[in-house]
């Protein structure tokens, strides 16, 4: 796949791992590993990562390193069989830079004030998104099923929870933090997903039809589409502030929907610039998803004397599922970002933990609303990958 | 029985097809054929109500099925398109099984009307039931089109253009097959192509189109010599009207007893289970040997057509050809006097 423009034999059959090798090595040597301050509020002295872990776990990620540099050659293992090198080293190095930094936290607050507090470094964030992208092109390379893909995750998802059930962090900032504050998080992831949750049903119940609209009826495409379009580039804040406006008069003055919570403030707002962002990558997906039906298969389907019913149902609504839900991912992952902007008009989320962490210089409060989100996306692309799989008909597999 | 009364469509002022009537006996081939944009697709389409009709009437039996509910007339007739249309999600067994699925039949008279059809075909049930169709050749996409038009025994069975975009190789095959399958079945074919050659090789009656308006209407060898106006013998080509006739004619028509005697000019040697295995004479030019094997590629059968057994002893060199059976054995030989002796 990488083709060495150079002359002379080639050495590096992975580039990419080989840099981000190197990024990490660079990172780990010359970024502070984790910070160290007496309270919350100011900011610590740096920390490097040959101080801040025991000796066994800086020789466990020399040797990962080690066995790393050897997965991006040529010789003697080659592409492959480094790439599947790599799927056992890269996560070691991440559960152990993981590991490394709980158990530094814990061994440096056993003698200090009950204040002080241990925070994770910029090296830390260099290592674990390094050895991620690792593994991310590792599979890339190795052109693995979805099945094993998930399986895989689903094992590295399992180690750091079982790390995090285990306590290993309960000695960082963001940890105590965290407990500070863990009936409001709860409270507020539950708003965060409800908030989506709510956006995007009502964007199927209207988008569907919409696309089916646009797919039968072309001449609607045009106005369509360009009155969605408009939406999508509106600002997102904009979006919400342009909102809370007209909402409030409509709350004030239709008294039962000023009841059922429809406010310039708080979740009608966040939800209905949420629909609106939404619409339009569903009612463009399902429209191409029918379009994508070969007319010689509707063709044959009317022929054979099937109703239009049974046509929409059982021919075109499974050909065009796979586009369908490829828009619904989209979405999804859009929505769970653009919930954090909500928090903004008072919707609440996640996002209000960012807000508010950046408002008091607090950084482990914005850290605890950006990773959950960040989690949060990644998780949802993830299974709305297996289901797009999943929905492609079998003969299409 | 199907009759077509007075079939037109117009588009705005624009005629595409203009009163057409003809009627299809039950049992028959017919081909509808003419040049492109003559009206065959529209004319087949408008039979099973995917054109609605401008004005006419449709006779399925002695039933008036104009004013039936599309849907339902739909499921009485089987169509098969060039382009096949199988679902690409379903199996061949449940692509087949789609209108007995929409008639409602139980599952068990689907699943063994399936496997029949496969059989027909001669695709093995136990192979192909369960495949899809990305997984099929394009000759065994189209067979299980065709089955699949097949299925709930249709009283008319609708085709247009269902081998034009098979390479001629399978065209040929799918012919065949075509001609086996319509004498076993003997379900009645309407069927659009604009290749003369195919509907000689498969029509029991022609109609010929030109520009919205049925020409003529007749048995295929009437077509050849009895062309009702000029465009008929335009359209279907002078230049080799000899051999389209002879693609009409089969061997069994112009089969004489083989001699098997050492006296007469020509005669056989055949081994104990009567198989030819070497001609004595029989040969138009001096320079080939008196006495030459039999080979299987210079036999006939009583059901080839004469062209091709005339192409036989064309490529052969040879006046005469044996006519064997499916054992193989000598029945008969077909010659070049014979051809020639008698008016085509
Ligand atoms: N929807 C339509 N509106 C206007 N004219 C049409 C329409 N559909 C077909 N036609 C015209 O009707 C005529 C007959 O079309 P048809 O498809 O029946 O031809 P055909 O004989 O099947 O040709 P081919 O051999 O190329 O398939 C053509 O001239 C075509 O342009
Ligand atoms: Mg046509």
């Amino acid at each position: 796949m990488n083709h060495d423009e150079h002359d002379g034999p080639r050495r590096i059959a992975n580039r990419v791992l080989a840099t981000l090798l190197v990024a990490s090595l660079a990172g780990a040597v010359l970024l502070p590993f984790a910070a160290m301050a007496p309270n919350r509020l100011v900011s610590g002295e740096s920390v490097s990562l040959l101080t801040a872990l025991r000796p066994w776990q800086t020789l466990g990620l020399a040797a990962l390193a080690g066995a790393l540099a050897l997965a991006c050659l040529v010789r003697p293992l080659g592409e492959r069989r480094g790439a599947r090198l790599t799927l056992v080293a890269a996560p070691l190095a991440l559960l152990l830079t993981l590991y490394g930094l709980g158990d530094y936290a814990q061994r440096a607050l056993t003698d200090a004030s009950p204040a002080a507090r241990v925070s994770q470094g910029a090296a830390f964030w260099v290592l674990v998104f390094c050895t991620s992208l690792m593994i991310v092109d590792a599979f890339q390379r190795l052109g693995s099923s979805l099945w094993l893909r998930s399986g895989y995750g689903l094992l590295l998802v399992a180690a750091v929870a079982a790390l995090f059930a285990t306590g290993t962090f309960n000695a960082l900032s963001i940890l105590r933090e965290y407990f500070n504050i863990e009936d409001a998080f709860v409270d507020q992831f539950v708003t965060h997903l409800t908030l989506v949750g709510l956006a995007l049903a009502p964007t199927l119940a209207i988008g569907l039809p919409l696309g089916l609209l646009a797919h039968r009826r072309p001449a609607t495409r045009g106005v369509l589409f360009s009155v969605l379009n408009v939406f999508q580039t509106i600002p997102s804040i904009a979006l919400f502030a342009l909102l809370v406006a007209p909402l409030s008069a409509l709350g004030d003055a239709v008294p039962w929907l000023g009841a059922l919570g429809v406010a310039g403030i708080g979740a009608a707002p966040a939800i209905l610039a949420l629909i609106l962002y939404s619409l339009l990558p569903i009612v463009r997906n399902t429209q191409a998803g029918f379009a994508g039906v070969d007319p010689a298969t509707r063709e044959a389907a009317r022929g054979m004397g099937m109703t239009r019913q049974q046509i929409l149902w059982r021919v075109e609504v499974p050909l065009a599922l796979p586009v369908i839900l490829s828009g619904l991912r989209i979405v999804t992952v859009q929505a769970i970002g653009l919930t954090v902007v909500a928090a903004l008009i008072g919707a609440g989320g996640l996002g209000a933990f960012i807000f508010q962490g950046l408002g008091q210089y607090a950084i482990d409060l914005v850290l605890l609303g950006a990773v959950p989100t960040i989690a949060l996306a990644v998780i949802a692309d993830f299974l709305m990958q297996i289901l797009v799989a999943v929905s492609r008909p079998a003969g299409a597999r | 029985m199907i009759e077509l009364q007075g079939l037109t469509k117009t588009y705005g002022d624009k005629t595409v097809v203009s009163d057409i009537s003809l009627r299809v006996e039950r049992g028959e081939f017919s081909v509808l054929i003419g040049p492109s944009g003559c009206g065959k697709s529209t004319t087949l389409r408008m039979i099973n109500r995917l054109i609605p009709l401008t004005s006419g009437r449709i006779l399925l039996g002695d039933e008036d099925v104009t004013r039936l509910p599309a849907e339902q007339l739909r499921r009485r007739i089987g169509y098969a398109i060039q382009s096949i249309g199988l679902f690409p999600h379903w199996t061949v067994a449940d692509n087949i099984a789609v209108v007995p699925n929409l008639l409602k039949w139980p599952s068990a008279r689907i699943a063994s009307r399936v496997d029949e059809l496969l059989d027909l075909f001669h695709l093995d049930a136990g192979e192909f039931r369960d495949k899809y169709p990305h997984q099929l050749s394009g000759g065994q996409a189209q067979r299980v089109g065709v089955a699949r038009a097949l299925a709930a025994d249709p009283e008319v069975l609708l085709m247009d253009e269902p081998f034009g975009a098979v390479d001629p190789l399978t065209r040929e095959v799918l012919q065949n097959e075509m001609r086996r399958v319509h004498e076993q079945t003997g379900t009645t074919v309407i069927f659009v192509t604009h290749d003369m050659d195919e509907a000689l090789k498969l029509a029991s009656r022609i109609a010929l189109l030109d520009a919205g308006r049925l020409v003529q209407y007749d048995r295929p060898i009437e077509l050849l010599t009895a062309p009702a106006e000029a465009f008929v013998s335009d359209f279907i080509g002078k230049a080799d009207l000899g051999l389209k006739l002879l693609s009409r004619r089969w061997v069994h028509q112009y089969q004489q007893a083989a001699t098997t005697s050492g006296d007469a000019p020509h005669h056989w040697e055949t081994d104990a289970q009567g198989h030819p295995t070497c001609l004595h004479g029989g040969r138009p030019t001096a320079d080939v040997p008196p006495r030459v094997a039999v080979t299987d590629d210079w036999t006939a059968t009583p059901g080839m057509t004469m062209k091709e057994a005339l192409s036989r002893m064309v490529w052969y060199r040879v006046g005469v050809l044996p006519v064997i059976d499916d054992a193989g054995r000598l029945i008969g030989e077909v010659t070049l006097e014979g051809v020639m002796g008698r008016q085509p």
